[in-house]
């Protein structure tokens, strides 16, 4: 049986101490929630200690995030979000980011038609809207919302949103494209979003999101993204095209996920040569990125926090050289599938404490697995 | 004995005056999680007294009918549901939304009470 290494023993004495303290003090408060309060202020945050076997640990303050709203009249809104990753920004310096994930005023008109307008999260997948760390189990967020959709995934824009029928809820959003100069064989498009930052837009990228509501328990989305994204280019027509379905289903105390997403990347082998042109390195980039994930959760403890305790596993299978152009063979040790699983914590229902164990296995011969053990706390306020 | 039985009518007249303001409200469970209310399309009579039954599967979101005067702060997950008495005697259609900050989708959590025009048969849906 794998025991944690030693240098987690410390962090889960801690977290396993503050699981036994928890109680008592709900308990002298009868229970209650004690009345908490926000502010006009909101955020969330998370850090965590990971341990790769064979490698030192590392501590990281993952994410701060601020959350702004104000309401212009009732019918007029603004929502900001700010997102330090990694604690400290230095200028030139590898290290952290500072992001504004979202700035976007809210026209809302009616049920079924309203305008939004701003920096803007893009509506794909289960994960890129929904990120708060308590609603999603695992230290870190899934590979395939990682390496295949790259969130968190925000770009500026204008679009429509709403509701129409019985649960049939709609976004469509036209955005600064992606940038396809900055992508690469092992994180294929995460690195050519060009985050509003002074984006290049000689054509817009469209994406849309619809997502069925009207069962209870279950949520049912699809969404789909497309746009040029070789600006700088002469006649490189570089375009990428990504659709996914997602499904959550949540009846007493089982949770399910499932997620299927699959990025196309057009004139692969010309963008190949136009990167290798430029830095003289086969950038190895593919034509089809594929990823897919099934995630069951269970809620073990099912008392309401402090006694509210979720195990949970999944599968992941992610692949960012899923296809390639002619010429070009893939890098198997880019084809990827892990086992995630671990349990999550509410001491409270805005705070979780995570634990996680993650098996990443890859389809090259020559590189090892990776075995790693994780614990995070993440909170919403 | 006379007197006894006609105490005994005006009592039972005025009780039967009295069972319809003490009617049952026709409940309504609806759900709330990041970032959507289950149902997000709720249909009642003009007049119809129901009471809507609210609970949040994760953080304290709100629950506002701003045309109606409600809001509410919901409690958070296992602490309990927040119960709104409702009587609607205008038909239209009314939005509620939440009324919290409870994260990057806040502004989608909204749904419609639709309140219908009460005809001869019509039914609570």
């Amino acid at each position: 049986m794998l025991k944690p290494p030693l240098s987690l023993l410390v962090p889960l004495l801690s977290l396993t101490a503050l699981f036994l303290s928890v109680p008592s003090a709900a308990q002298a408060q009868g229970g209650s929630d004690g009345g908490s309060r926000t502010g006009p202020v909101s955020g969330y945050m998370d850090f965590h200690v990971n341990k790769e076997l064979g490698q030192d640990a590392r501590i990281d303050f993952h994410r701060f995030v601020l959350l702004l709203n104000h309401s212009f009249t009732n019918r007029i809104r603004f929502v900001g979000e700010l997102e330090l990753e990694h604690a400290v920004v230095e200028g030139l310096e590898e290290g952290g980011e500072l992001e504004l994930e979202q700035a976007y005023v809210d026209f809302l008109i009616s049920r079924g038609f309203n305008v939004r307008a701003g920096m803007m999260l893009v509506p794909l997948g289960i994960i890129n809207e929904r990120h708060e760390p308590p609603v999603f189990h695992g230290v870190e967020r899934p590979f395939v919302d990682t390496v295949i959709l790259p969130s968190t995934w925000f770009e500026a824009g204008a679009g429509i949103h709403g509701e129409v029928g019985r649960g049939l809820r709609y976004r469509a959003y036209a955005m600064a494209p992606l940038d396809a100069l900055r992508f690469t064989a092992d994180e294929g498009i995460r690195g050519g979003r060009q985050k509003g930052v002074d984006a290049a837009a000689r054509r817009l990228a469209y994406t849309a999101r619809a997502e069925y509501i009207g069962v209870p328990d279950l949520t049912v989305g699809a969404g789909f993204w497309t746009g040029e994204s070789a600006f700088s280019v002469p006649r490189l027509n570089t375009a990428v095209r990504i659709g996914e379905v997602d499904v959550r289903y949540q009846r007493g105390r089982t949770e399910l996920r499932g997620q299927f997403a699959q990025v196309g990347i057009t004139e692969a082998a010309q963008l190949n040569a136009a990167i290798r042109g430029q830095t003289g390195i086969q950038p190895n980039i593919a034509r089809t990125l594929r990823g897919f994930y099934g995630e069951a959760a269970y809620r073990v403890w099912d008392a309401g926090a402090p006694r509210d305790l979720v195990a949970f596993v999944r599968y992941e299978n992610f692949d960012t050289q899923y296809r390639m152009p002619d010429g070009i063979p893939p890098l198997k040790t880019l084809d990827r599938d892990a086992w995630v699983t671990g349990v999550t914590y509410y001491p409270e229902p805005d705070i979780a404490v995570k634990v996680d164990y993650v098996h990443v296995r890859n389809q090259s011969g020559i590189l090892r697995a990776t075995r790693s053990f994780n614990v995070g706390l993440g909170w919403w306020f | 004995m006379l007197k006894s039985m006609l105490v005994c009518l005006v009592a039972s007249a005025t009780l039967s005056a009295q069972a319809p303001a003490q009617q049952e409200r026709r409940v309504i469970r609806v759900t709330a999680e990041r970032f959507s209310f289950t149902p997000s399309r709720i249909v009642v009579d003009a007049g119809e007294a129901v009471e809507l039954r609210i609970r949040s599967d994760d953080t304290s979101h709100g629950f506002r009918i701003a045309d109606l005067d409600v809001n509410v702060t919901l409690q958070k997950r296992g602490k309990g549901d927040v119960r709104v008495p409702l009587q609607v005697d205008a038909p239209g259609r009314y939005t509620f939304e939440c009324s919290r900050m409870c994260g990057a989708g806040h502004n989608f959590m909204r749904g419609e009470l639709v309140v219908r025009e009460r005809t001869q048969g019509s039914g609570p849906r």
